[in-house]
């Protein structure tokens, strides 16, 4: 079962007023509300919504609106993606087709889109991508799956753990500019920080622990 | 949004003026005396350097001029705009990742986003193949560099501890250790006092007390991201405005694409683009100073009738042996809440694994360093490095304070086939993208294997449980290597070239082996040596 918040009193944003205007800004962005999508289209969304959900296992969906908007646009912006394998396809291209090659697969394999097969056998596509192992579909000589895997990997992970509320939860004290952090040493916390608390006392934030997944 | 830099800000900078247009420079249509490419950790020192020479000089910078304090964020997603975003095609059996795990793009490059760990390599490091038998020796020696050590240490006021037990320097340091230390810091110094293996506070370029009107450090964690009280040095504060203090004239938001080269074979000055549109800089020396990626690439992309293979490549050596340092990241689960996100994130290390030592069955050897992380950086390596996804991903996250690392810095031995060469993909001014190729040698990987090991072991001799390790790659170096030999090097011990007297190259490139500890001191010693020269031989008159 997956562990749930050690610190379930602690709400980063709480601390706002003491970060620099600069990051208030930046990080306030993220709660919405966001601007319509520029690059994704059509059921891209809601198929990369789920699979985003299931990357970070979580789903609530005020946070992935972020990661969604997040994703968006830096697809739709093409700023430069670091560094890819000299024969893979540019990540808007590889985000675009590996979508209907996901949508493909799953139709070989259940004879249903991706969104209508159940979770776990959503699950099971993303673990065979992962491994590059997928069955085999035309698709895959132009998308290689884990490339595909990895880079829905990144994206999603980028924007799901810059959101405050992911943050609060894993008791991370957040932007500490101008007032810094003095009590650094083992064992010590500066007043502001999360306090953790006992087993029993954990809330649950996750809502689909119990399907087996 | 984030991905978006909302920076605005002026393009042409020196003394007393500050455009946002390139209309009113300052040489202009003139020669220069010296044109640096690549305004970071070296550009920043040789354009502060030159022009306290005397020397006019002008830097070109291919990303922006930073203002810390509206440009910088306490965050880490915002914070990748400070690095080289552009898409580099990484291929090999290891290929690197590039972006926030590499160089710097604007003012200040690397050194903006650098974690501030200041070691100065050992003595043996510029010997490797007189002591060890493989590699090749430096053409410099680490008493040629000594003074440039304590020059830049005294430059900046490096803090670091009374007695620091390895190599030849061993302190004590301009300004105090930093103290307290950071609970990850702590956990680590018991883990190797346990063991019997000496550990120390780190040497840090970031203040343990005020200097220049700059405030000691707050322990906000965010080095990496950008430091915005300025306790953490970078050339952006430091060297830079001294340097336009002195005359030194820096464009920036403008990506040099070719060095010019005139009728006798010398270089003539750089072109470059700014806002889609292209400009020249004419300069009696060029410096090239743009990192391990960009510098060869220019040299390669700059290549014409009378250099048909690019810049400075007689030796076919441009983009040949480059070595990032294996970075691997150990992470242990302890049963206290260690917060890896407090304080500057290197407070303590190790160097007693350093130097060669036949029983390991490998050469050569490597730093540990306890290392503290925010975390996105964290899910990162834990997703895509150690291969955790989904449930487990999650797990491993809400536990984050409880999580413990050590990264190794380990020295790789270069090998020819790892390189930068020109793809057949264009980038948008153009330009080839460059093409990296990467493999690790046999006893890189077990160097990695025996760091991890001890890593491991430390964090057991504190209580902590070993995890998982995520396989990383820091500090990329080489590609234009130095030495004696014009045949087996691209340039001599003063970072000239062996084929063109007025075109030098400096920076990360030059390195001849990679060392085993963080190399940014040895950069910045290295590029203020350079300067010496340079201004030398310009107050002769001559650069041949
Ligand atoms: C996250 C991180 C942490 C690090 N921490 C440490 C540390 O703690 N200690 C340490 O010793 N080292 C550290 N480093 C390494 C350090 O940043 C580099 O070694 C150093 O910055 C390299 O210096 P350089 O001058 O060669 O290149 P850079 O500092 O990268 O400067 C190159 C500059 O050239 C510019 N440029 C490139 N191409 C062009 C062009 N065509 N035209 C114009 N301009 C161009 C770039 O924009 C950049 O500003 C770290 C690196 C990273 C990524
Ligand atoms: S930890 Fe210190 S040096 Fe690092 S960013 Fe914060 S204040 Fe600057």
């Amino acid at each position: 079962m997956v562990q749930n918040t050690y610190y379930p009193d602690f709400d980063v944003l709480n601390s706002i007023k003491e970060w620099d205007p600069t990051t208030a800004d930046v990080v306030l962005k993220r709660l919405g509300p966001f601007p319509p999508l520029k690059f994704l289209r059509g059921e891209e969304e809601m198929r990369l919504r789920v699979i985003a959900k299931h990357l970070v296992y979580d789903t609530r969906d005020d946070i992935f609106n972020w990661v969604i908007h997040f994703i968006d646009n830096r697809l739709n912006e093409g700023i430069g993606e670091y560094q890819r394998e000299p024969d893979a396809p540019s990540e808007d291209i590889l985000v675009r087709e590996g979508l209907i090659a996901i949508d493909n697969l799953s139709y070989k394999i259940h004879q249903k889109d991706f969104l209508n097969i159940g979770i776990k056998d959503q699950f099971k596509i993303l673990s065979d991508l992962q491994v590059g192992k997928a069955a085999s579909i035309p698709d895959w000589s132009k998308i290689p799956q884990k490339q595909l895997f990895d880079k829905l990997l990144i994206l999603t992970v980028s924007g799901y753990y810059s959101h405050p509320t992911v943050w609060s939860e894993m008791g991370y004290g957040g932007p500490a500019y101008p007032r810094g952090y003095y009590r650094i040493e083992f064992g010590l916390t500066d007043p502001w920080e999360a306090v953790r608390r006992n087993e029993g006392d954990k809330k649950k934030i996750d809502k689909e622990d119990s399907d087996g997944v | 949004m984030e991905y978006k830099t909302s920076v605005k800000h002026n393009y042409d900078h020196y003394k007393g003026h500050r455009y946002d247009n390139l209309d009113h420079r300052k040489y202009g249509d003139k020669e220069a005396d010296v044109c640096i490419i690549g305004v970071g950790a070296a550009g920043g020192v040789l354009l502060y350097e030159l022009a306290n020479a005397g020397l006019d000089v002008v830097g070109i910078e291919a990303g922006p001029f930073w203002d810390p304090q509206t440009d910088f964020a306490s965050d880490e997603l915002h914070a990748y705009s400070l690095n080289w975003q552009d898409t580099r095609l990484s291929t090999g059996n290891d290929p690197l990742k590039f972006g926030p795990n590499n160089s710097g793009r604007g003012v200040g490059g690397g050194t903006t986003h650098f974690t501030g760990v200041f070691y100065r390599f050992h003595e043996s490091d510029f010997r490797v193949k007189s002591t060890d038998g493989v590699a090749e020796d430096w053409p410099i020696s680490y008493q040629d560099l000594a003074p440039y050590y304590d020059k830049i240490e005294n430059d900046i006021k490096v803090s670091g501890p009374k007695h620091f037990p390895w190599g030849a320097f061993n302190g004590p340091y301009p300004y105090p250790e930093r103290e307290p230390i950071s609970a990850m810091a702590q956990v680590f110094r018991e883990g190797c006092e346990n063991l019997g293996i000496r550990s120390s506070t780190t040497p840090l370029a970031i203040l343990s007390a005020p200097f220049d009107g700059r405030p000691p450090c707050t322990n906000r964690g965010f080095c990496n991201e950008g430091c915005l009280p300025n306790a953490k040095f970078s050339t952006l504060i430091q060297h830079v405005p001294k340097a336009i203090d002195k005359g030194a004239e820096v464009i920036t938001d403008s990506m040099v694409t070719r060095i010019m080269v005139d009728k006798s074979g010398k270089v003539s000055g750089v072109e470059f683009s700014h806002k889609g549109e292209y400009y020249q800089q004419k300069a009696k020396i060029v410096i090239v100073a743009a990192f391990a990626v960009e510098t060869p690439r220019l040299l390669l992309n700059s290549a014409c009738p009378q250099f048909p293979d690019g810049l400075a490549n007689s030796s076919g050596l441009v983009g040949k042996y480059i070595m990032p340092h294996s970075g691997h990241d150990v992470y242990a689960k302890f049963d206290e809440e260690i917060r890896l996100y407090k304080g500057t994130p290197v407070m303590a290390c190790t160097q007693d694994f350093y130097e060669s030592d036949a029983k390991r069955g490998f050469v050569r050897g490597y730093t540990l360093n306890a290392h503290g992380n925010r975390p996105l950086a964290m899910a990162k390596v834990t997703a895509l490095d150690a291969g955790y996804w989904g449930k487990d991903l999650r797990e491993i996250m809400l536990n984050f304070n409880f999580y413990g690392m050590i990264t190794l810095v380990g020295e790789v031995l270069p090998h020819i086939e790892n390189k930068v060469i020109l793809s057949d993909q264009k980038d948008e001014y153009g330009m080839p993208r460059p093409e990296i190729h990467f493999t690790y040698g046999e006893n890189d990987n077990n160097l990695i294997e025996h760091g991890v090991e001890k890593a491991n072991q430390i964090l057991k001799a504190r209580k902590g449980k070993p995890a998982f390790v995520a396989a990383d790659t820091g500090h990329l170096l080489g590609g234009c290597r130095m030495g004696d030999d014009p045949e087996k090097s691209v340039v001599n011990s003063f970072c000239q070239s062996h084929d063109i007297p007025n075109l030098f190259i400096c920076g990360a490139s030059v390195f001849t082996t990679s060392g085993g500890a963080n190399p940014t001191e040895t950069i910045l010693a290295i590029a203020a040596r350079t300067g010496d020269y340079i201004a030398d031989i310009a107050r002769k008159g001559s650069v041949e």
